[in-house]
Formats: structure tokens, C-alpha cells, sequence
């Protein structure tokens, strides 16, 4: 765009726009700058691990500070904002017509950021609230509800215009989450009430479960249901096993919170109902991926070619694994043995890092060309990206899982916790060089984008169709 | 068409019933009313710092993401268990979700306020190996209301019922009056503690350590854990109840009937020396001028004036 064409463009235009696909677009890159910032805090806490003297007397840097920023930047900055993104390409392109107002999306979009801005300046001056997973501010809390339900309301309007008469399943999980998050943040945050301890602790963990299973895993999972079949260009294998899965992960998964306090003094009933609808869980997961993997049938080759799709295969990997370890971790014995260790962590990136960051960066590099009309800028890149990205994950899983094992046996012996953890050492070192990793496949795949859609392009023609319409 | 309309009801009865049964349902069946021993904030008088203050400022550090603050039945030297009503007034709850430091449920009075206050500012000074950060860039106020704080945690949750010995051990028994007049040794005598050493050290030490701790080498390999004696619960046992203890074992536990293999006087002059165990965190805030005379650190004084060097003007 030319200045003279930059000086004609109304501000409204520009802040705005109502420009088909700018929403999502303008959704997906606030989603790559912030995931820089959260990523890079996380990789600095884990250094810290390593080298606990490395910054001193800065507050804003140390720790707890840095862990509260990385833990929100990368849930409501990277993988929310990415998802909204996803969902304002996807949903539109799954109803064969446009988004409902391109204006409210953007509008939505400098929402979010004010929001991010304000996170990254309170959570590292540690002006918190005090809950894990609920950290933001009243105002901030208030703003990431107006974003929730101004998105939703412009996907169901979206819907409500859609051209074709048979919703695909994506947009099963895409409603329903749609529906449940917003009521899931508000019941979660507990910003305006003061509930006793006990109370307070199992709101929150009904919360803390459930951003990741009303909104990171069934946005996700739909996601993958919308990705896979393109990529493959193959029919999904069946529609009844998709909605058995959507109904499973609807019903069984909304209750599991309390697995995460099932040896404090909390009723036995809950923990009860936790562990059950925990290890419940194995059936939708079974069955969303033998999905995936019959609609994978002879198509398996694809995966050493087209490098989203290989993202996209790598998640539902880590998606088998970390659903099998949940139920398998809720259980009552097995967490006795590792409750509060490193493996814990290890646990919550497989599935934050290992499953959902990879079907959004899957997602982000499927959707950006068909948003902007562009080829990617590099292949090379992308192929890097995967491999810092993948490798990196796979030593900070082995590392987290490795040093809790070793924690629980410690424990178990009776050795104190304070002297154990110099057994840990070894592990936080190779999670920082993990750290590292992931950073720079981020970096470069933030370099990549920044090329793609900044430079001037080298050949004309090259093209890809602004929008496909078949599913 | 009507089978959407379907699924959407589906969607929002779904929801709307997990809501009902964990969250609606446990705010109205489970309401533990105080305990007693957890500390409601307001009250706690000010003679350090403001304990409530020093609560904020932990929640503002973040230090629960590290430190977790609920003791478990398999937990070792983490101090009483906990209980609902211990919770009431801990709101926004700090139970915490990883140990990547030691848990803190039982932490007041275990360190002299000094030793936490220099080891909020330089860990690794005090403890060394610790991998916390420092937090030097508190200011003196913050310090000793955050101090003050970590001092009253768990300061509450006394033991109030004890054990006694079956019986036949006490003298309200003809057995009980027996054994009482059998006994020819002094329990209460250094000599006899002197005496009990040595066989403690022969036949106890193995699994319960040279300290009583509990953490002697054998201990590893027992699925029921040795106890650690230095415990405030036992300090309150009657000598009647250690000679059960060593007489007839522990049932359940590999702790042996020693009635077999020591005589009943060998028992007594253990009992003795079981007494003179040293007691877990006897050092607390009352003793800080002795630990300063002993520790080779110089520990930082608990003053309102400003301390650290680095720190500079408040």
C-alpha cells in the first residue's frame, strides 16, 4: 500500500477495517507478537531454574512475575487470540459466506490487545489476584469478557447467515464452546466474591480445567476436524464417531477440575466425580482420534510434504499422549505418588504446547496465505520452525516427566524437598535449552510471516484462491 | 432444522447441569465451619508486621506457585494435617499446585524470623543448594509483614489429644503397679539417658536415625515409615507410653517387639534417652539472641530501619 494510498484510506478504515478477512488476519499476527513475549518470559523463568542468581532486584523479572505473565500471554494472548483468528477464517469459510461484521472482529482485536497490554503491565509488577490461571485484574477481567461475547455473538450471527443447510462438526465444538467459555470465565474468576478457602480452591479448579476443556481442547479439536480433512483432501471418516466425540468431551470433561486438589480436605463426592469423568475422558479422545487417523488412511505420505500438515499430525500425537496421561495421572493412586512434581508441568505443556500451540501454528500457516493471497515467504523456514519446535518440545517433555518421576521418588523415600531438588538440576538445564528452542523456531516463524506479508511480491500470479468453499 | 434446535438444548442442558453438580452443589453442602486452627488475618496482633499485609504480599510475589500450603498423610516433616475448617479464612486460597519448594503449611516458628528474613534476601546464603529467588528488592516494610506472615502460618494447628499406654502399663492396673515397682532406673536422670544412648544407637538407629528423625538408612527400604521423634507430639508422651512403644512394637509397621531382645531394664534407660531427643524447631522467635551468639553469619536484625545495602532509600 502506497503512502497516497495510505493518506485516502479514512482512520476508521484503517483501525476498522471492514475488509474481508482483516479480523482474522489482524487476530493472527496480535496472536504471533504476543506469543514472542510469552514464550520468551517462559524461557527466561526456566533459565532462572537453572541460574537462580542471574537477575536480581529487578521485580518485574524475577519468577513468580515472569511465570504469571508467561502463563497468560501464551492462554489469552497466543493460543485465545490465535484461536479467534482460526475461527474467524474458519467459520465463515465452513458457512460459505462472510463473517457477520469485519468491523466488530477488529474492533474485538484492539479489545484483546489493550487487554494483553495491560497484562504484561500488571502481572509483572505482580498486581495480581492471587488465583492460578485467574490472574487478571477486575478491568482486565471485564475486558476479556466483552471480547468473549462480542466474538461469539459475531461467529453465531456468521452462523445464522451461513449459505449451506448441514453444520460440519467444527462448528459443533466451535458453538459450544462459544457458549461455554464466556459462563466458564465469569463463574471462574471469582473477582467480585470472596469465597472461603476450600470453596474458593474448587471454583478455581473447576476454572483451571476447564479453559483448557471448554476452550483449548474443543477449539482445538475442531480445528483439527476442519484442518485434517483439507489438508488430506479427504472426507472425514465418519460423522457419528464426530459427534459421539463431541457429546463425550461435552459431558465428561466439565467436571474433572477437582482432580487437581484430590488430596486436600475437599468433599469426597467431588473427587469422586472428578477421578470418574477424568478417566471417562479416554473415550471421547479414543474417539476423536481414531477419526483423525481413519480419515489419515494412505494419505500418511503427505505428512514428509506438507509441512502444516505435519503440524497438525504432530498435536494429535501429543493429543493421544497427554489424554492418556490425565486420566492416568487423576487417578487416586497414581496421584499420591506425583502430585505437585515437575511432572505435573511437564503436563500441562504437552497439552498447551505439544497439542494446541501446534494445530494453531498448523492452523496459522493453512490460513494466512488464503487470508492474504500470498505464498509463504519460505519453506525452509517452515521446516526449521517444525523441527526447533518439535525437538525442543519432545526435550522439554522428556526433561519435566523425567524430573518428576525423580521428584516422586524422592519424596516417597522421605527425602525433604528443598534437598532434592538438587537432583532436579540436570532436568532445568535441558528445559532451558528447551526454552531456547522453542523460542527461536517462534522467532523465526514470526520472521517468516513478517516476510510474507511485508515484502513486495516476487513474482505475480502466485496466488492461492482468497477463500475455499468445499468442505 | 429441528435437529439443531436439539443439539443447541442439548448443549445448554449439558452445561448446565456439570454447573450444578460441581459447583453449585459443593457451595451449598460444603460449608466447614472454622476450625480453630487456621488464623483469620484481621485478628492477629501486630508485633512485628501486619500479617495480613504480609499475606497480599505473597499473593503479589506469587510465592504459591512454588510453595504449596496443604499437608498430605504422606508427607514427612511437613507438621500436622490439615483439615476443611482450616481453610476458612484463606481467601484467595494459596493450597498451591507444585513443590518446587518445600510446602509451607506448618512454616511459622520453624526458623527465627531473622534466618527467614536473610533468606528472603539471599537464599542461598542461609540454604545452601536453594534454588528461590531472591527477593531483596522488597522493601523493610514488605519484608517484615511478609516475615510476620510466614510466621503465623500454622501456628494454630497444635496436637490436643494424646495416646495413652494400654492399661496394664499404668498404675491404676495390679500389672501396672508391677511393672512401676520392677522399675530400678531414673528416667528422668542424665545417667540413664547416657545409659540408653548405646542401645539406641545398636537397635534403633538403623531406621530411625541417629537423631531420632526418622531418616536412619534403613528407613528407605520400609514401606511404613519410621516416625520422626523430634516432634512436638512426642515430647508429651508418658514414659509408660514409650515402654509400651519399645515392649510390644508398632502393629502394621516393621518396629519390632523389643520385649524379646532387651531386658526391662535396657527398656527404661531407653526411655531416658528417648526424652533427650532434641525437639523439632526449638529454636524460634523467642531465641533469636542465642542463635545470633552461635551462627558464624551475622543474620539481619528485625527492625523497621532500612537494611540492605543494595537496597538503597525507601
Amino acid at each position: 500500500m502506497s503512502i497516497n494510498n495510505l493518506a485516502q484510506t479514512s482512520l476508521l478504515e484503517r483501525f476498522l477495517s471492514a475488509r474481508e478477512g482483516s479480523a482474522s488476519r489482524n487476530f493472527f499476527l496480535s496472536a504471533l507478537w504476543w506469543s514472542l513475549w510469552g514464550m520468551g518470559a517462559g524461557m527466561l523463568a526456566g533459565t532462572e531454574f537453572s541460574m537462580p542468581d542471574l537477575i536480581r532486584g529487578v521485580p518485574q523479572l524475577s519468577m513468580p512475575h515472569l511465570r504469571m505473565w508467561h502463563v497468560n500471554a501464551v492462554a489469552i494472548g497466543w493460543l485465545s487470540m490465535g484461536y479467534v483468528g482460526s475461527m474467524f477464517h474458519m467459520v465463515p469459510t465452513l458457512c460459505k459466506t462472510k463473517l457477520y461484521s469485519e468491523r466488530l472482529g477488529n474492533f474485538t482485536m484492539w479489545a484483546w490487545n489493550i487487554l494483553m497490554i495491560g497484562a504484561f503491565c500488571t502481572l509483572l509488577n505482580g498486581n495480581t489476584e492471587g488465583r492460578e490461571y485467574a490472574e487478571l485484574g477486575a478491568i482486565l477481567d471485564v475486558i476479556v469478557v466483552i471480547g468473549l461475547v462480542s466474538v461469539a455473538f459475531n461467529l453465531y450471527m456468521t452462523i445464522v447467515q451461513r449459505k449451506v443447510k448441514k453444520l460440519y462438526v467444527s462448528l459443533w465444538y466451535f458453538l459450544g464452546s462459544l457458549f461455554w467459555f464466556p459462563l466458564v470465565y465469569v463463574i471462574g474468576q471469582r473477582t467480585f466474591v470472596a469465597l472461603p478457602g476450600l470453596n474458593d480452591a474448587i471454583i478455581g479448579w473447576f476454572y483451571g480445567h476447564n479453559i483448557l476443556g471448554m476452550w483449548f481442547t474443543t477449539v482445538g479439536v475442531g480445528m483439527m476436524y476442519f484442518l485434517i480433512p483439507r489438508f488430506t483432501k479427504a472426507p472425514l471418516y465418519s460423522h457419528g464417531l464426530s459427534m459421539l466425540g463431541f457429546w463425550g468431551i461435552a459431558l465428561f470433561y466439565a467436571p474433572t477440575g477437582t482432580h487437581h486438589i484430590l488430596q486436600s480436605p475437599v468433599p469426597e463426592w467431588l473427587k469422586a466425580i472428578a477421578v470418574i469423568s477424568s478417566i471417562f475422558l479416554l473415550v471421547p479422545v479414543l474417539t476423536v482420534l481414531t477419526n483423525f487417523f481413519m480419515t489419515m488412511r494412505g494419505k500418511w505420505g503427505q505428512v514428509a510434504t506438507d509441512l502444516p500438515l505435519r503440524f497438525a499430525v504432530t498435536s494429535c500425537m501429543f493429543y493421544l499422549v497427554t489424554c492418556t496421561q490425565g486420566p492416568f495421572q487423576a487417578t487416586r493412586w497414581i496421584n499420591w505418588y506425583i502430585h505437585f512434581t515437575q511432572w505435573v508441568v511437564g503436563h500441562a505443556h504437552l497439552a498447551l504446547l505439544g497439542t494446541f500451540s501446534f494445530i494453531l501454528t498448523s492452523s496459522l500457516y493453512y490460513c494466512m496465505p488464503r487470508l492474504t493471497g500470498r505464498e509463504w515467504h519460505s519453506q525452509g523456514l517452515i521446516r526449521a520452525h517444525y523441527w526447533l519446535k518439535f525437538l525442543g518440545f519432545l526435550l522439554m517433555m522428556t526433561s519435566l516427566t523425567t524430573a518428576g518421576l525423580v521428584q516422586a521418588a524422592g519424596w516417597a523415600l522421605g527425602y525433604p524437598v528443598d534437598q532434592w531438588g538438587l537432583a532436579l538440576q540436570p532436568y532445568w538445564f535441558l528445559r532451558a535449552i528447551s526454552g531456547f528452542m522453542i523460542v527461536t523456531g517462534q522467532c523465526l516463524f514470526a520472521y517468516n510471516t513478517f516476510k510474507t506479508l511485508y515484502t513486495p511480491r516476487a513474482t505475480a500470479g502466485a496466488t492461492v484462491a482468497a477463500r475455499e468453499v468445499k468442505v | 432444522m429441528y435437529g439443531y434446535r436439539l443439539g443447541a438444548i442439548g448443549i445448554v442442558t449439558t452445561f448446565f447441569i456439570i454447573i450444578f453438580s460441581t459447583v453449585l452443589m459443593p457451595m451449598v453442602l460444603f460449608n466447614p465451619k472454622a476450625s480453630g486452627r487456621g488464623n483469620d488475618y484481621k485478628v492477629i496482633p501486630l508485633s512485628i508486621g501486619d500479617a495480613a499485609r504480609g499475606r497480599q504480599i505473597y499473593v503479589r510475589e506469587g510465592c504459591f506457585y512454588c510453595h504449596t500450603q496443604f499437608t498430605r498423610i504422606q508427607d514427612r516433616g511437613y507438621g500436622p494435617l490439615v483439615k476443611e475448617g482450616d481453610y476458612v479464612y484463606e481467601t484467595p486460597h494459596q493450597l498451591g499446585t507444585a513443590r518446587t519448594g518445600p510446602d509451607l503449611t506448618n512454616e511459622g516458628g520453624r526458623f527465627p524470623s531473622q534466618w527467614q528474613k536473610a533468606h528472603l534476601i539471599q537464599p542461598r546464603a542461609v540454604k545452601p543448594g536453594s534454588i528461590m529467588p531472591s527477593f531483596s528488592y522488597l522493601s523493610e516494610h514488605d519484608m517484615n509483614d511478609l516475615v510476620q506472615y510466614i510466621q503465623t502460618l500454622g501456628n494454630k494447628r497444635t496436637v490436643t489429644a494424646f495416646v495413652t499406654p494400654p492399661d496394664e502399663y499404668l498404675p491404676t492396673t495390679p500389672r501396672g503397679r508391677e511393672l512401676a515397682a520392677r522399675k530400678n532406673v531414673d528416667t528422668k536422670a542424665d545417667a540413664s539417658a547416657n545409659a540408653g544412648r548405646g542401645i539406641y544407637t545398636q537397635n534403633c538407629a538403623a531406621c530411625h536415625g541417629l537423631e531420632g528423625r526418622g531418616n536412619g538408612p534403613n528407613a528407605i527400604t520400609l514401606e511404613k515409615k519410621p516416625p520422626n521423634l523430634t516432634r512436638d507430639y512426642y515430647k508429651q508422651y508418658p514414659d509408660e507410653q514409650w515402654f509400651y512403644r519399645i515392649s510390644e512394637g508398632v502393629t502394621g509397621t516393621r518396629m519390632p517387639r523389643f520385649q524379646s531382645i532387651l531386658s526391662e531394664e535396657q527398656r527404661w534407660y531407653l526411655v531416658a534417652y528417648l526424652k533427650t531427643l532434641p525437639k523439632e524447631h526449638e529454636e524460634t522467635i523467642d531465641k533469636l539472641d542465642q542463635l545470633n551468639e552461635v551462627e558464624p553469619t551475622h543474620l539481619p536484625v528485625l527492625t523497621k530501619q532500612v537494611y540492605e545495602p543494595h537496597h538503597g532509600k525507601e
